[in-house]
């Protein structure tokens, strides 16, 4: 009820006639106030549209304004329109129609309503002048309207079109090759929303990649509904682009700079996580000897027992120089990047495990043709390959002598490295989630630490890249980076 | 001496913790025997293996696991566990050790029924004594 109130009362201080729509149209109902408005008593015209259509409403606005009841009354899309309307004393009224987002937020209506508020001209305003404004309006928004033809297939520019896509002022738009003003990735989206508009009459309103006549791709606003004829079928499209691309790239790169920040809050918490856990496990083990060399009365194996000390504390050692690596890559990640030879990286690294690689009889296939160099900071690419080229001769499979093939190239606008061995491989099954992280390891071998993947990984992501791994157990192990 | 726990096992990659606490069961006499398994997996594939030749002196009494272990770590063992749990004829109580201190590991041990306790490393002298006497009352 006190909705039901509030709703009347907002009624009346809007000082609006309305028209109240309905599935049904013969159950449609026009206010006291919009008969009035026109000087009609209810009982001389009923609330038809196409009665309106036909005799009421200026014959200008009729088109505009049946796509927008149309879409109004059968997608619920609201609108704003100014349109005239014949009242019985035989002169034009201007309206302002607007529909229940023009209610204010506190009131919901069931029923779709437009309301018709009148608006009073001096003499010396023009109502063609609006065309002025409409025009000044579309430059300062850099908002451009289209319209496409189905009977005539044709689509038609404005002035503002032409504009922010770059064509001259001659120019007349293909409908045939359309696809083709909007950027690649973005073609079967364009078709899709234009088909549906099209055969089901749904309107869109969308973030869009264009192309421009310079080939300057760039973002727009799309918006279209369909066009009606009197018989209510759809004959064409209408709509606008409007140029977002300042706002939407300023968008992309928030969104860029928030998936950074996640994913550096992300690792700081793992990394919190592995300080908080990698210290816990020696001082647990520190306290428990200490209770026991209290505990224990024979001094001969109190002594024993502090001997067990230095093993604690050389182990705390080691994992305190572990996440000083850790932290090292955080701090170092604005140390200048260089152009590096992969070659120059690998020379090195080779020379410093060169007893490793002869005793395995490891052979290296290298492939650097594609891509001989990179910008990087050398110490992470000669460190990511040491890791990897390590890992693959300590987990050799036991039946074949290790061949590691290193490969470097371009795709897209991305730059790769890939390392395949041909080793045992990691059960990707059991250990998808864990072959990055800290002190995991997969394998029986005594030297594992399981620090390797986890340095790695930290590095190539702190400058922004990332790694993947393939692998299948008795065959080997792919490592790609994208850098 | 009637009341000591028959055979209690270990399951942790931490050979420093495994020593001391291996000796203070020695020292204080907390168990005969005491196994010793350094991850998931190795103690799995035992307890799997003795479902075919059940023998009461090869089950444990008491179980002791870490969460952080390679190859295996403790939550995998536990969900294997208790899929052959029931088949040993014979109750074991397991304690889950660990030295994380993530809400979220406690609160998931204890919503399984298969976990007596959770124990946060350090343990003390005095838990285990309380463990392993408990556990004859």
């Amino acid at each position: 009820m006190l909705q039901n109130e509030l709703f009347n009362n907002v009624i009346r201080d809007f000082n609006a006639g309305h028209w109240e729509l309905h599935v049904d149209p013969s159950r449609e109902i026009w206010s006291e106030k919009f008969y009035t408005f026109l000087g009609f008593d209810e009982k001389e015209i009923k609330p038809d549209i196409d009665y309106f259509l036909e005799h009421l409403i200026h014959k200008e606005d009729v088109e505009v304004f049946r796509d927008n009841f149309l879409n109004y009354r059968r997608n619920q899309v609201n609108f704003k329109q100014h349109i005239k309307i014949l009242t019985k004393e035989g002169n034009y009224k201007l309206f302002r129609c607007a529909t229940n987002d023009e209610l204010p937020v506190n009131i919901k209506s069931e029923i779709y309503l437009i309301f018709f508020f009148e608006i009073k001209l001096e003499p010396e305003q023009d109502i063609s002048k609006d065309n002025f404004y409409y025009k000044e309006t579309a430059q300062m928004t850099a908002t451009g309207s289209w319209y496409v033809d189905f009977h005539k297939r044709k689509s038609y520019w404005d002035f503002e079109t032409r504009r922010i896509l770059e064509y001259e002022d001659d120019y007349m738009p293909s409908l045939k090759d359309s696809a083709n003003y909007y950027s690649e990735d973005c073609r079967q989206q364009a078709a899709d929303l234009f088909f549906n508009c099209a055969m089901a009459g749904t309107p869109f309103n969308t973030e869009i990649k264009m192309v421009t006549a310079n080939k300057r791709i760039f973002w727009v606003r799309a918006i279209g509904k369909p066009v009606y004829n009197e018989n209510k079928e759809i004959i064409g499209i209408r709509g606008v682009f409007q140029d977002i691309d300042d706002i939407k790239t300023k968008e992309l790169k928030l969104q860029k700079s928030i998936d950074i920040i996640a994913s550096q809050n992300s690792r700081l918490f793992n990394f919190a996580h592995i300080v908080s856990h990698n210290l816990r496990s020696h001082t647990s083990n520190l306290s428990l000897l200490v209770q026991l060399i209290e505990d224990i009365d024979d001094p001969t194996e109190k002594i024993a027992l502090i001997k067990e000390i230095t093993q604690i504390s050389s182990s705390l050692n080691t994992t305190i120089e572990h996440l000083n690596e850790i932290v090292a890559i955080h701090t170092n990640k604005d140390q200048e990047r260089r152009s590096v030879k992969f070659q120059d990286a690998l020379s090195l690294v080779t020379s410093g495990i060169g007893q490793m690689i002869a005793v395995s009889k490891t052979s290296i296939d290298v492939d650097f043709s594609q891509l001989k160099e990179i910008d990087y900071i050398p110490a992470y690419l000669e460190s990511i390959l040491l890791n990897l080229i390590t890992n693959a001769i300590k987990y050799k499979h036991k039946e074949r002598d290790p061949v590691i093939e290193i490969k470097t190239y371009e795709k897209g606008k991305s730059k790769y490295l890939k390392i395949t061995d041909n080793g045992r491989g990691i059960d990707m099954k059991l250990f998808k989630d864990k072959v990055f992280g800290m002190y995991k390891t997969f394998h029986y071998n005594e030297d594992a630490v399981g620090i390797g993947l986890f340095l790695t990984k930290n590095q190539v992501e702190s400058l922004n890249g990332n790694i993947a791994i393939e692998s299948e157990v008795d065959k080997g192990t792919t490592f790609l980076i994208e850098f | 001496m009637s009341h000591t726990i028959g055979l209690a096992c270990i399951i942790d990659d931490d050979s420093m913790y495994v020593n001391l606490v291996k000796k203070i069961i020695e020292a204080k006499k907390l168990c005969k025997n005491l196994m010793i398994f350094q991850n998931g997996m190795e103690a799995l594939n035992y307890f799997e293996a003795i479902l075919n030749n059940l023998d009461k002196k090869s089950i444990p009494e008491i179980i002791f696991l870490d969460l952080n272990m390679p190859i295996m770590d403790g939550w995998e063992f536990l969900e294997n566990f208790t899929k052959i749990e029931n088949k040993i004829n014979k109750v074991i109580t397991l304690y889950i050790v660990s030295s994380s201190i993530n809400p979220v590991d406690i609160e998931k041990a204890k919503q399984m029924n298969s976990v007596k306790d959770y124990l946060i490393k350090p343990v003390t002298i005095e838990d285990l004594e309380a463990i392993f006497l408990g556990e004859v009352l």
